[in-house]
């Protein structure tokens, strides 16, 4: 029989921390333990605040091997590779690397589509699915001593949660993901993610949740993050209603951003062109990622999660 | 052009509804969706055709509206006049003879039961399956000829009405083929009747249907009722009364006699099953000058048929005979005249008489005087000459003759016997030689005529002549007298020609001119079944109801009694048992068989042509 409910040394309460009647957030104590062995991947090195796990380009006193330097003055004589001396008679001082932390930042598309589910459905929305992926990333990023961050956004990028630091904040990140407001207004990732990358200092990695449906399009925000040095990881989240409607006759669609109504006579034919605007758009939003060096994966509401995030996001080499 | 289902232009209330419908806003489903901007993206281009969206929507309406129209036009069925000739052709044969009033054991009487049944095969008449009516009782009437009228078909038939009279259907059965034979199409005769011929008309190639509806039923009928005068006296009547058992059980009953309504006499009757009862009442007297002799005779029992347990008689009125008598002087003749209440006589000499007073009598009687200048050519009025005649001859008067030849067929000698009467003399007469008359001798002395009696050839006039003084004889103290001079009077006086009193439901009787027949019969107990003003018969009188009937001619009027004595209407063991009857078949109606598809095929062929295309270029896309 499943446990459904964690136990230590993760906290109960994180638990049920997102836990709502829409979406249950339970991680279960095998899941956890699945998530502690898991990494958070960067193809780049950044500039870390404190020593932690991660590689860095700093030189510090990790086992990490880096290089040799001529001895000087002043070193550390526990330094000195003494078998290089008896060979060349020279002396010379191990260099290692200095293991540092890692910013992450969780860039969580609140807006009215992300909460939208289709009706009759009983599954969980996008927005709740986002919000279980973040938490689970940053669970990872915080059990390997990252500092973590979540931001919410829709048509402007909202105030952050604060850099979190060890699992003890996990409890934190999951209250503000319970806490998220319900932003209005359509999304605009552009301009938010503009404010991001003015917003955040330090470089470091992105994961980006969000269903893109930017009426302005996509990407020349992601492409700006690229550009500001970020590593960003665009995690794609969707509900497989959306991609393949089935609904026909007469419709009256009602957008659930700007409420703005479209009245279709909905028949195969033109399910069939819906379908390949949707295919057109998610090859479209694959391909740009894949050529500006971004990381991307679909998540849909469909898959389970727990196969979300230790296959999936695994294949997409954002967890390793 | 005609439009066989009128009704179907009511649907055209219809073609409001689908501009409404048009024009009304489609009420769609609301559905959330996350966002527009694949739709949006599918429709960028169809946006810009809207125009031409609203024009398509209008010709999809326009379309609509004409398949509307066809398939309307498909429904009322327009078709050409000369295709419906070649519809069916039905004659609705009703049977309205007397013993269509039988009571059935429901209550229903047999004639209502074949209006019911009748009714509902007019219903079904269509201008391709036309109808007409006829009915047959002692002869077919044509009620209403080939029509597709259905209202007035049944308007017809509402006004059709059971008779009293008698009669065979083949002659209706013979009408209805003749009809028929100018027909083209199918064709049929259905018979609403309680009892089928038992052969049909030969070379009638015509189906026919019988439409039962009778079971068989026991009846008691009055089957002769008639009078005659006594000729022994002239005052009384005999009448003949014959009640006939048509049942299976022995039946007793009363029969009431009444007179002008009051009742006369009642006698009981036990018949036998198939048996008949015979009575006579003797001695009725005769009714005065003021009274109707209406006699009509009753059974006292209720059974199937009660029109034939009713019967009507006349009893013979005889108005006295205006008799004017130029004597100078006879007393027994005088006497004789003043006793007979049959006629009514003037005294008057010789020497008063005019020739013009005689057209005011029957007759004149003229005893021993001829009026001076008498022309029996230009001469009006009947004359009686007594002793003096104007065909004495010269010759010498004839002493003591003999009557040795009596035509006792001759209608002035009915009952007059002249044997041994003594006759001093007589006068020698001659028979005129004028080809204009028919001279008869009925009284004969060997080679000479004692008694000349002539008639005018084509009627009007007559004359006798008798050769004897009748105070030379012992003729006055004989009976024989007064019945030859009242015989001989009554002749002059046309006594003869007695009124038709009786006839038969259904026997057309041929009216003398100047005589007239009010249609409607009466009774004592209803005395004019007419509303309106009275109908008039003036050539022919064909009377269907039994009861009396006055016929007016221009001297007065005399009554005449009508019934149906008849046993095949009265017999009602012989009809068809029916418990239930189902409606014939009505003959098919073949158009395509004579002149190919019917126009409304062409419209509803056109109108599914249309619908495909309107498939084709509002639909065809989304359905593929």
């Amino acid at each position: 029989m499943a446990i459904t409910i964690a136990v230590a040394p993760f906290p109960a309460q994180f638990s049920r921390a997102l836990e709502t009647a829409a979406a249950p957030l339970l991680f279960d104590s095998d899941f956890l333990a699945k998530l502690e062995q898991l990494y958070l991947l960067s193809k780049k090195l950044f500039r870390g605040a404190h020593r932690a796990e991660r590689r860095s380009r700093q030189i510090g006193s990790s086992l990490e091997f880096a290089d040799y330097r001529n001895y000087t003055l002043g070193d550390d004589l526990r330094s000195i590779d003494w078998n290089i001396y008896g060979r060349l008679d020279r002396l010379f001082v191990k260099l290692f690397e200095q293991e540092q932390d890692l910013d992450i930042s969780f860039l969580l598309d609140a807006s009215a589509s992300m909460r939208w589910s289709p009706e009759g459905g009983n599954r969980i929305s996008k927005f709740d699915q986002a919000r279980r992926i973040a938490a689970s990333l940053a669970y990872i990023g915080l059990a390997n001593l990252d500092r973590v961050n979540v931001h919410f956004f829709a048509s402007r990028l909202e105030e952050d949660l604060g850099l979190c630091r060890g699992k003890s904040q996990f409890h934190k990140v999951l209250e503000y993901l319970r806490q998220a407001p319900g932003l209005e207004g359509a999304t605009h990732l552009s301009a938010s993610l503009r404010t991001f990358s003015q917003r955040m200092k330090r470089r470091g990695l992105v994961f980006v949740l969000s269903d893109l449906f930017d009426p302005l399009g996509f990407e020349e925000g992601l492409a700006l993050l690229r550009h500001q040095q970020f590593e960003v990881h665009v995690i794609h989240v969707l509900d497989p209603l959306e991609m393949r409607p089935e609904a026909t006759g007469d419709l009256r669609l009602i957008e659930s951003e700007t409420g703005e109504a479209y009245e279709v006579t909905a028949s195969e034919s033109l399910l069939r062109r819906y379908h390949a605007e949707v295919d057109a758009f998610l090859q479209k939003a694959a391909a740009f990622c894949t050529e500006h060096g971004i990381g991307y994966a679909q998540a849909t509401t469909a898959v389970p999660f727990e196969d979300l995030v230790l296959r999936v996001l695994r294949d997409g080499r954002m967890i390793q | 052009m005609t439009f066989l289902n009128a009704w179907a232009v009511g649907f055209a209330g219809i073609a409001p509804v689908i501009i409404l419908l048009y024009l009304l806003k489609l009420k769609r489903r609301p559905m959330p969706v996350s966002t527009l901007l694949f739709w949006q993206r599918i429709f960028q281009e169809s946006r810009r055709r809207a125009f031409f969206q609203k024009l398509r929507q209008l010709f999809s309406l326009l379309l609509h509206l004409l398949i509307f129209a066809l398939i309307l036009g498909a429904l009322a069925h327009p078709t050409f006049d000369r295709q419906i000739l070649e519809g069916a052709s039905t004659v609705l044969i009703l049977d309205t003879r007397a013993r269509m009033q039988a009571v059935e054991a429901g209550g229903q009487t047999r004639f209502a039961r074949a209006k019911a049944e009748m009714a509902n095969v007019v219903h079904e008449a269509t201008p391709m399956r036309q109808m007409a009516l006829i009915t047959a009782d002692a002869t077919a009437r044509v009620v209403s000829p080939f029509t597709d009228d259905e209202k007035g078909l049944r308007e017809a038939l509402a006004k059709t009405a059971v008779t009293d009279a008698g009669g065979e259907l083949d002659g209706a059965i013979k009408l209805a083929g003749e009809l028929l034979r100018s027909r083209r199409g199918e064709r049929k005769i259905i018979v609403y009747t309680d009892h089928p011929p038992a052969t049909q008309p030969a070379g009638l190639n015509v189906p026919i249907d019988f439409v039962p509806v009778g079971t068989p039923r026991d009846n008691l009928a009055i089957t002769r009722f008639a009078t005659r005068a006594v000729l022994n006296s002239p005052q009384t009547s005999e009448i003949l009364l014959e009640v006939a058992n048509f049942g299976h059980e022995t039946a007793k009953t009363n029969v009431e006699l009444s007179y002008d309504g009051r009742l006369l006499d009642v006698k009981p009757l036990t018949i036998e099953p198939g048996g008949r009862a015979m009575q006579i009442f003797p001695t009725v007297p005769r009714p005065g000058n003021t009274a109707r002799g209406w006699l009509t005779a009753r059974l006292d029992t209720t059974d199937a048929l009660a029109s034939d347990n009713v019967a009507y008689a006349v009893l013979p009125v005889d108005p006295p005979k205006r008799i004017l008598l130029v004597t100078k002087g006879n007393w027994f003749l005088e006497k004789l005249l003043g006793a007979d209440q049959s006629v009514a006589f003037e005294l008057l000499t010789p020497d008063a008489f005019n020739a013009a007073l005689a057209s005011k009598f029957d007759a004149v009687l003229l005893d021993n005087f001829v009026p001076n200048g008498f022309d029996l050519g230009t001469a009006t009025g009947n004359y009686f000459f007594i002793k003096q005649t104007p065909f004495n001859t010269s010759g010498p008067a004839i002493d003591q003759p003999l009557i040795t030849d009596l035509d006792n067929r001759d209608p002035v000698l009915r009952t007059v016997n002249l044997q041994n009467i003594t006759l001093l003399h007589a006068a020698p007469l001659a028979v005129p030689k004028d080809g204009d008359w028919k001279w008869q001798t009925p009284i004969r002395s060997f080679e000479h005529p004692l008694m000349i009696t002539g008639e005018r050839h084509g009627g009007g006039r007559r004359v006798a002549a008798l050769a004897l003084d009748i105070g030379d004889s012992d003729l006055p103290l004989r009976v024989a007298f007064p019945l030859l001079i009242s015989n001989t009077l009554h002749w002059l006086a046309g006594d003869e020609a007695a009124p038709i009193l009786s006839r038969r439901a259904g026997e057309a009787l041929a009216l003398a001119p100047g005589e007239t027949v009010r249609i409607d019969a009466q009774t004592p107990w209803k005395k004019s079944t007419a509303t309106g003003p009275p109908a008039i018969a003036h050539d022919i009188f064909e009377p269907l109801t039994n009861g009396f009937y006055e016929i007016q001619a221009g001297d007065g009027s005399h009554w005449m009694a009508v019934n149906t004595f008849n046993d095949a209407e009265s017999d009602l063991r012989a009809a068809t048992a029916t418990p239930e009857t189902s409606s014939p078949a009505l003959p098919a109606i073949s158009l395509a068989r004579v002149t190919g598809w019917p126009l409304w095929q062409y419209l509803a062929a056109a109108a599914l042509l249309l619908f495909a295309l309107e498939w084709w270029l509002f639909h065809r896309r989304q359905t593929e």
